[in-house]
């Protein structure tokens, strides 16, 4: 019990964390001198003693949204595989309510760019939509495939399951499951190629374009949800598909799997900087791509097996 | 005459449950209404003439009030003629509806053997004689589905929705299709019970492509009732391929899956019903106050009408699949039904059932997608014309008709456990074990998927968990005593006016342009430049229309097959004598060298000696010289 409550604090605290050091891993690779790993915290703390600022033409969607947002995304962290052997978990929780509880937070992330009046707000939720609508599909079949290997919808269960027996004797359609979910990884999160967290381009902004008219503490929540998602799917990618480190003693467990986090934080600055950034009508091949692993890992599990 | 069995109490229950609170709203509406006794007298009959086809035990007595239904909703539908497209919408719908009536009536023609009196048992006797039991099934399927509203029976739906006054497109779009729905129950498990493994596959297809197809439309609707009437093609959809997973495991033996597959879409029979019912009531009442369908005029109506925007807001959850609400419970449902698929033996319908899954999985996402811009665009931000302007709350009674079906829904949320029992037993009833105790074997807490290795669902422990955390966050924030301020949108120093929000078709630009390839949009664009330059204007218009692809290519090229052949029918009835001499021959000749063909051994080199002496005959005799 004691780790199932300190794995989800843990997580909590690691989110704004992992975000810096994204930045800070891109920043070193481009030869800047790196953002401390504590800027998230900086920003958070700075929002929270700035005054709200309401927009006149905003309604109460403004005022629920933002918790709305962030508290699907909560009850997630409750929901997401052990760290270490005996911890107690969540084991009845199935990834289509994952998926739902992160849709519902996206629900109201669009509504709320969509109640300030501004053509920013719209042009956000506008390509939000069509994002989320696309990887919708993807995310199923992934899961799909992935419960068949695990041998289990639940995503707790099957997290110990893979740990427990890692499917070598699937292993190609593993890794094509693997390459689908991480491009909903980068997708979900809107991390470069899909969307760039960093710019307030009009061109080219999605998530920033939704949150433009909120300040202080509504924004802090909705910056600390944005992190709390990064860290929700890099978690479940660490404990699905690098199911490694269950079986250590608790306190190096979860030490293997922080560590395992920033690997894969590392692996998004990585892509990041050596992309760029897609039109939104070149994203579709992008999900497309990731769709049509998923497929693949179905088809060689079944006619395969393998 | 009538028969009183669990699945005709359940649909009873589902009418009831989808007309007592349509009733207040259909009195608050009602001094809108000119012909009231009209109004109130076919309102009345609709309900009762659908009562009437889920309690029916013979065939007489079915066909009576479904021809009834029928009929008194096509009245309803002409109850306000203010345009003259609604007398158009009308008689379109009384022409599908009455194609479907056609084949109904042909199916119980044939498994009565005349005898329309005769009761749903004794059917089946006659039923399974009969030598072409794919040939009822199609029948069922046509007469059925084109009052559900299935592709590619579905387009009169987005044309007579919109066209009736809100309580009653609530009220066909809530309750009647369902009661086409009963019908596919009542009949193939009663008269054509065991299924061949292929109808079960035309089932799921065409409810994969239904659901595809609808939502696909409905995000490129800019009036609102047309956008809600598409989902409903969306949302049969959801229902037909529950149904259609049903039908397959019941081939394969696999029951216990089967039954689950059906209490799925039974469930998700209900939930539509609820949220549907309760999107008409809340479109109808903005639509009360702003006298337009037209999307692009509303917005901002959430400061002026918050009962109608929340219960607005209650439903496009639900009927975006999002948890905790009802309509993910029964999505979920259908789903894990879908995901047990990996039972099945046979590879190739085992890696064809995924592609059912992606289209369940895309509905999903793009009806998200549809209803942040339904409720956004028509709620949020400032109002875009007068009309939104000087709108206001509607009355007393419709506000409780609307609060009420609100209720409805909660209900199927909370009480889950209680309604999937009763599903249960409509299926106890028909003859299978009950599975009950599988899905809730552990108390009304987790609701378990009956596959191996099946999912777990805990709404009410959901429920609980995020209204708790939101909560505690709200209390949290406002304990913090922050200050706040209210000022303007910040518009890159310009004035925040309506005229720079999103409209409803910059929304759904994106997923437009990507299936363009489907939708084929008529763009109108037109815009005044200033002195020759491209980038500067003075005025600009932008307008898209999509009409449904199979509107145009399937009604419109029978539209045009028709005329075609009437071209020909009309030439024939201008004939002279002679053609007509040479008409009989023809068809003397025809008739014995087809005599010959089938009666005798046949010979390619004798079809094309006589097929030849026949086209020339044709053609010297009857077509004669063009003019």
């Amino acid at each position: 019990m004691i780790y199932y409550f300190g794995t989800i604090f843990v997580l909590v605290l690691i989110a704004p964390i992992l975000l810096s050091y994204i930045k800070a891993t891109k920043m070193l690779l481009l030869f800047k001198r790196p953002i401390s790993l504590l800027q998230g915290y900086r920003n958070f703390s700075k929002l929270l003693q700035k005054e709200t600022i309401i927009s006149e033409e905003s309604s109460a969607v403004t005022r629920w949204a933002p918790f709305l947002v962030l508290s699907p995304l909560l009850v997630i962290l409750f929901f997401l595989p052990p760290v270490t052997q005996g911890a107690y978990y969540v084991s009845f929780v199935d990834a289509f309510t994952i998926t739902g509880l992160i849709s519902l937070s996206t629900f109201f992330l669009m509504l709320l760019g969509l109640d300030s009046a501004s053509a920013f707000g719209g042009m956000g939720s506008s390509r939000e939509s069509f994002i989320a609508a696309l990887v919708e599909p993807a995310m199923v079949l992934t899961i799909f495939s992935v419960s068949l290997m695990a041998g289990n919808l639940g995503i707790g269960q099957a997290g110990v399951n893979l740990a427990e027996h890692f499917p070598k004797e699937h292993m190609a359609s593993f890794l094509f499951a693997g390459i689908s979910f991480f491009i909903l990884l980068i997708a979900e999160n809107g991390r470069i190629p899909v969307d760039n967290p960093e710019t307030h381009l009009e061109l080219t902004m999605v998530h920033e374009a939704m949150i433009l008219d909120l300040t202080g503490v509504y924004l802090a929540i909705i910056e600390s949800a944005a992190s709390i998602k990064f860290v929700i799917f890099a978690s479940l990618f660490a404990s699905l598909f690098i199911p490694f480190g269950y079986g250590l003693i608790a306190p190096l467990a979860i030490g293997v799997f922080i560590l395992k986090l920033f690997l894969i934080a590392t692996l998004v600055a990585i892509l990041e900087v050596n992309t760029a950034k897609l039109r939104l009508f070149k994203i579709p091949n992008l999900l497309g791509l990731s769709i049509v692993f998923a497929f693949l890992s179905l088809i060689t599990f079944y006619v395969l097996g393998a | 005459m009538f028969v009183f069995d669990t699945l005709s109490l359940v649909f009873v229950a589902l009418i009831l449950l989808g007309s007592v609170p349509n009733l207040f709203y259909s009195f608050g509406y009602l001094p809108h209404i000119e012909r009231k006794m009209h109004y109130q007298l076919h309102y009345f009959a609709f309900i009762f003439s659908m009562l009437g086809v889920v309690v029916s035990a013979n065939a007489l007595v079915f066909l009576f009030f479904w021809e009834l239904m029928s009929l008194t909703s096509w009245q309803l539908i002409l109850t306000e003629v203010k345009e003259k497209s609604t007398i158009s919408a009308a008689k379109f719908y009384f022409i599908m509806t009455h194609f479907g009536f056609l084949f109904l009536l042909l199916f119980f023609l044939i498994v009565t053997n005349g005898d329309l009196e005769m009761g749903f048992v004794q059917m089946k006797t006659v039923a399974s004689v009969f030598a072409y039991p794919t040939l009822l099934f199609f029948f069922l399927l046509l007469g059925f589905l084109s009052k559900a509203g299935a592709v590619p029976l579905h387009v009169w739906l987005p044309y007579a929705h919109p066209a009736a006054p809100s309580p009653v497109s609530a009220l066909m779009s809530g309750v009647m299709l369902k009661v086409a729905i009963y019908g596919l129950f009542r009949f193939l498990f009663d008269v054509l019970y065991p299924w061949p493994l292929e109808w079960g596959i035309v089932i799921l297809s065409l409810g994969a492509l239904s659901s595809l197809v609808g939502v696909l439309y409905a995000l490129s609707e800019h009036d609102i009732k047309a956008l809600l009437a598409n989902h409903s093609i969306e949302n049969i959809g959801i229902i037909l391929i529950g149904f259609g997973m049903g039908m397959i495991f019941d081939t394969l033996q696999l029951k216990t899956l089967s039954t689950f597959s059906f209490i799925a879409a039974l469930f998700h029979t209900f939930n539509h019903m609820s949220f549907k019912s309760l999107l008409f009531m809340s479109a109808g009442s903005v639509l009360h106050q702003t006298d337009t369908k037209n999307m692009e005029k509303y917005g901002g109506l959430i400061k002026a009408m918050p009962v109608t925007a929340l219960t607005f807001l209650i439903a496009a959850i639900a009927i975006s699949a999002l948890p905790p609400s009802n309509g993910f419970l029964s999505e979920w449902m259908i789903f894990q039904s879908m995901l047990s698929s990996s039972h099945i033996d046979n590879v190739s319908l085992k890696l064809a059932i995924p592609f059912a899954i992606f289209a369940l999985a895309m509905t999903g996402g793009l009806a998200i997608a549809c209803f942040v811009k339904a409720y956004g665009i028509t709620f949020l931000g400032l109002h875009r014309s007068s009309n939104a302007k000087h709108a206001h709350e509607v009355n007393f009674l419709m506000r409780t008709g609307m609060v009420f079906m609100a209720f409805v829904i909660f209900s199927l949320m909370l009480f889950t456990p209680f309604y999937i029992g009763w599903f249960d037993k409509v299926f106890v009833g028909l003859g299978r074990s009950s599975i009950y105790a599988k899905i809730f074997p552990e108390g009304i807490w987790h609701m378990h998927s009956v596959g191996i290795n099946g999912g777990i669902v805990s709404p009410l422990i959901l429920l609980v968990a995020l209204v708790s955390v939101t909560l505690l966050m709200f209390f949290a924030y406002k304990l913090f005593g922050v200050k706040t301020r209210i000022h303007h949108t910040w518009a890159c120093g310009y004035k925040t006016g309506a005229k720079t929000q999103y409209t409803a078709t910059g929304f759904a630009g994106p997923i437009r342009r990507f299936f363009s390839w489907l939708y084929k949009p008529n763009e109108h664009f037109h815009k005044q430049t200033i002195a020759g330059h491209e980038t500067k204007f003075s005025d600009s218009s932008y307008e898209v229309h999509v009409k449904p692809l199979f509107e145009a290519v399937f009604y419109d090229s029978l539209a045009k097959s028709v005329n075609f052949v009437s071209y020909w029918v009309y030439r024939l009835a201008h004939f002279e004598q002679t053609r007509y001499a040479a008409m009989i021959f023809n068809i003397m000749l025809m008739v014995l060298f087809s005599y010959r063909v089938f009666a005798h051994d046949f010979s390619w080199a004798t079809f094309v000696l006589e097929f030849l002496v026949m086209m020339i005959s044709v053609k010297i005799l009857i077509i004669g010289d063009k003019k």
